[in-house]
């Protein structure tokens, strides 16, 4: 008797937690409204919405930028459309955490703008329908994304997740400006001081370090001088543009593509060779400054600005960041050096192609069709131009040709820091491919600098191929993040013992064990497959 | 002998010498980093990163501090960090301390049921994802009471007060004073609380320092930045500086970030430490009494 009575309530128990579950989670509250039968809805046309409709949207921001609904461009988009956004702003910092978190506990609001979502939340979340396909939608309520993604398949393609939906909304600048960020700098005024010319070789350049190094060319009487500075494996400031000087230019994902292979650079005998030059010929000699293994940013923007010159050859981007725009005239851009078999070519990034992941609407919108229209207003790529950099009347003006052109800035603020206050930046939702630059913007007098520089001293040493940014099945996606991290961990860490210590030779081969044994191999089947995959589809299209 | 009292004093001379010399050394090691963040906050941030700066400051300014105390999201955060941790304060002593004392009691019925469920919850969480689902079911979401509320009580300061309470208020106290006639809330009030200062201004500090310094609980469950506790915006300020390279498309922005970054991050940390600073010393003589004895016979 007393068995059953405990068996009755341990069930009742089940029974009210299964109820609890069910009514808990499963399907989604809302139903959503069918945009053919909502009289409130314009299919084309503005304002999309007769009265004014709510969404709520999730999105990062950055940490000058005041909230996104207090922001111009996008009180005018209000106006415009009818579709008023209730936005909760997260500092970006913090963003991926909360996304995360919202994700995962189902707290979704309407769409996530700016996602910043990854390949594999994309995946993911679009496989368990917490975000939803968004390509019907395209087609029926998105004419200006359907006209972007009709004229540039590579686009389509590349926001097209191996299932064939598309769960993310591109963005993307297509400025080429990222071929190589490595610009390599050098104290001219130092060179012609010392009675030298622009280096030309690799062993012209290391007697110039050298010369820095013992002739006080900035002539204080201290040897404070530091010859080389960069910063080890990191975006825009590493020396892996020397590695080409040795016939197998390297990027940093030690990734680069020949004839339709992909190759792993840092297992190949030139990548060797130029780590055996830097240790013996730099490093040994006291011309590499040793915080270039752990500086970050922050301390090396500030070695050029000490009082007594005393930075001789630096890797960055911008001069002038590096040194400030007084000390900028002193030095002089290097052009991709010989090496000592006649090599000289230049590294080229891979991926450079749209972000894929910077809108998505989640399974709790009642209105897809109508974010849909709302969102393509930013794909018109005048639209697209204004919220990636500023608002027309603020940041833009139009000129007789009804190009945007920047208007003056407000005194005392910095540009950059003028448009995080104005627009969302960036990485957010908007395409401006290369035929809009010149056309219906300019690109900023900086970019434009950079761009003119890349074409002059680096493109001409640069192979066109370089590794696609390709959207991965899941399994492959697994296994990349499984063993990629740490083979790229172990590569860069063996990189900087190899440079500062040497033995390149006498560790090379138990190097290259390892990094089988990580599963390198594995690794560049997949990258191989991905590709291989990548370029049929291409054709196909 | 009189050799002998000679040599132990000089034993204890150097005993002396070698305390205060190791005493200073480890003075000097703990003031020279706020030392050195006061002189900071007054330098230029390129000789700050040359290394230039070490004992005074150098390229002297107060930019800095222009910048601080004309940025309205700092004092905003002032506002809300002082509300916070008052209010967090007086709910979580309350907590507390009511939890404590009847758990000191020897009369309560099931008391080491009680404890064994207390127990539990400190050896054992939900977890991130529950507890936000628990936050928002109850509708706290962006609010106040999200801060304030789940951490009131925590069982170790519970177990803190409650030693406090069995070693420092004996039952013959409770038997004279219920022959007067007094009531179970008018010992509490009148004799048990004014004989626990010190362990309560202990508590206060607890809970006064966690409030202040406290950012997660902020960073996940609120929204609008108008409710932004100091610390989540000194965090947002610090962090502006970690450029994640992959995202750094815009050099610009990245480099205008930077600066105001360096200029103000020693500056924040000043502002943001002096309120504790200055607490610290008027808590200070209760807090040696406060915790030592209520972490006796655990």
């Amino acid at each position: 008797m007393k068995l059953f009575k405990r068996a009755g309530i341990l069930m009742l128990a089940g029974m009210f937690a299964l109820s609890g579950c069910s009514g808990g989670g499963g399907e989604s509250k809302n139903q959503t409204v069918n945009p053919d039968q909502d009289a409130n809805f314009n299919k084309t046309g503005l304002p999309i919405v007769k009265e004014a409709v709510t969404l709520k949207m999730v999105s990062p921001k950055a940490a000058l930028a005041p909230d996104y609904s207090k922001m111009e461009i996008f009180k005018r988009l209000e106006k415009q459309t009818n579709v008023k956004i209730d936005w909760e702003n997260i500092p970006d910092t913090d963003f991926a955490e909360k996304k995360n978190l919202l994700l995962a506990s189902g707290d979704l609001p309407d769409a996530f703008y700016g996602a910043g979502f990854t390949d594999y939340d994309l995946i993911n979340y679009g496989k368990d329908g917490t975000i939803i396909p968004l390509e019907n939608l395209i087609d029926k309520y998105a004419p200006n994304l359907k006209m972007l993604l009709d004229r540039r398949p590579d686009i389509k393609l590349a926001i097209t997740a191996p299932d064939g939906h598309i769960y993310g909304l591109p963005s993307w600048e297509e400025n080429k400006l990222d071929t190589n960020p490595f610009f390599h700098v050098i104290n001219k005024n130092w060179l012609d001081k010392l009675g030298l010319k622009l280096p030309q070789t690799l062993d012209e350049y290391t007697q110039a370090l050298i010369a820095f190094k013992t002739k006080d060319p900035n002539g204080n009487g201290k040897a404070d001088e530091i010859p080389l500075s960069f910063m080890h494996m990191q975006w825009c400031s590493d020396i892996a543009g020397i590695f080409g000087a040795f016939g197998l230019p390297d990027n940093l994902e030690h990734r680069i593509v020949r004839e339709g292979k992909v190759i792993f650079t840092a297992t190949q005998p030139q990548y060797k060779e130029a780590l055996k030059y830097i240790h013996d010929n730099w490093y040994k000699q006291g011309l590499i400054d040793p915080e270039s293994f752990t500086q970050d940013a922050a301390q090396y923007l500030a070695k050029g600005k000490t009082p007594d010159e005393t930075l001789g050859s630096y890797v960055w981007w911008e001069v002038e960041e590096v040194v400030g725009p007084e000390r900028s005239k002193d030095y002089a851009l290097l052009p991709p050096l010989k090496g000592p078999n006649g090599d000289q070519m230049i590294g080229r990034n891979n991926g450079g192609g749209p972000g894929r992941g910077s809108f998505v609407i989640t399974k709790e919108n009642r209105y897809p069709a109508m974010t849909m229209r709302w969102i393509d207003q930013q794909y018109d790529p005048y639209m697209a131009a204004q919220i990636h950099w500023g608002p027309l009347d603020v940041v833009f003006k139009k000129d007789e040709k009804g190009k945007l052109v920047n208007l003056p800035l407000p005194k005392g603020v910095s540009a950059g820091e003028f448009r995080q206050k104005v627009a969302p930046g960036t990485g957010n939702p908007g395409v401006i491919t290369f035929d809009d630059f010149g056309k219906v913007v300019d690109m900023e007098p900086r970019a434009q600098k950079r761009a003119e520089y890349l074409e002059k001293y680096y493109t001409p040493y640069m192979k066109k191929e370089n590794y696609a940014s390709i959207f991965f099945e899941p399994d492959e996606l697994d296994k990349i993040n499984r063993i990629e991290p740490e083979l790229i961990k172990y590569v860069n860490t063996q990189r900087g013992k190899f440079i500062v210590d040497g033995e390149v030779d006498e560790k090379w081969d138990s190097y290259v064990k390892t990094l089988e044994k990580m599963g390198l191999n594995e690794l560049m089947e997949i990258y191989q497959k991905g590709l291989d995959r990548y370029n049929a589809n291409l054709k196909n299209k | 002998m009189n050799q002998l009292l000679k040599r132990k004093s000089k034993g204890d001379m150097w005993f002396d010498i070698v305390n205060y010399v190791m005493l200073t050394i480890v003075m000097l090691l703990v003031l020279f980093p706020l030392y050195f963040v006061l002189i900071a906050s007054l330098s230029d941030p390129n000789l700050i990163y040359s290394g230039e700066v070490w004992f005074f400051p150098k390229g002297f300014t107060l930019d800095g501090y222009g910048r601080i105390f004309s940025d309205s999201s700092i004092w905003i955060g002032y506002a809300n960090s002082i509300l916070y941790a008052s209010l967090g304060t007086l709910i979580g002593v309350a907590v507390t301390v009511c939890a404590a004392y009847p758990l000191a009691r020897k009369g309560l019925a099931g008391k080491s049921v009680i404890m064994w469920f207390l127990l539990i919850s400190m050896f054992f969480s939900g977890g991130l994802i529950p507890t936000y689902l628990l936050i928002k079911d109850l509708h706290m979401l962006n609010t106040i009471w999200a801060l304030v509320i789940p951490g009131a009580g925590g069982v170790f300061n519970v177990i803190i007060v409650r030693t406090f309470f069995q070693s420092t208020i004996p039952d013959e106290m409770w038997e004279a004073a219920s022959i007067d006639g007094c009531s179970n809330t008018r010992f509490f009030w009148s004799i048990v609380l004014p004989l626990s200062k010190s362990v309560i201004a202990v508590m206060v500090l607890y809970h006064v320092v966690g409030f202040w310094n406290g950012f997660f609980d902020a960073l996940i469950y609120l929204n609008d930045e108008s409710k932004y506790p100091l610390q989540l915006v000194l965090r947002n300020i610090l962090v502006q500086n970690q450029a994640n390279s992959s995202m750094m498309i815009d050099v610009e922005s990245y480099a205008a970030k930077m600066r105001v970054t360096e200029l103000i991050k020693y500056g924040v940390i000043m502002v943001s430490s002096l309120p504790l600073l200055i607490l610290y010393p008027f808590l200070q003589k209760y807090f040696v009494k406060g915790v030592m004895i209520g972490s006796i016979k655990g």
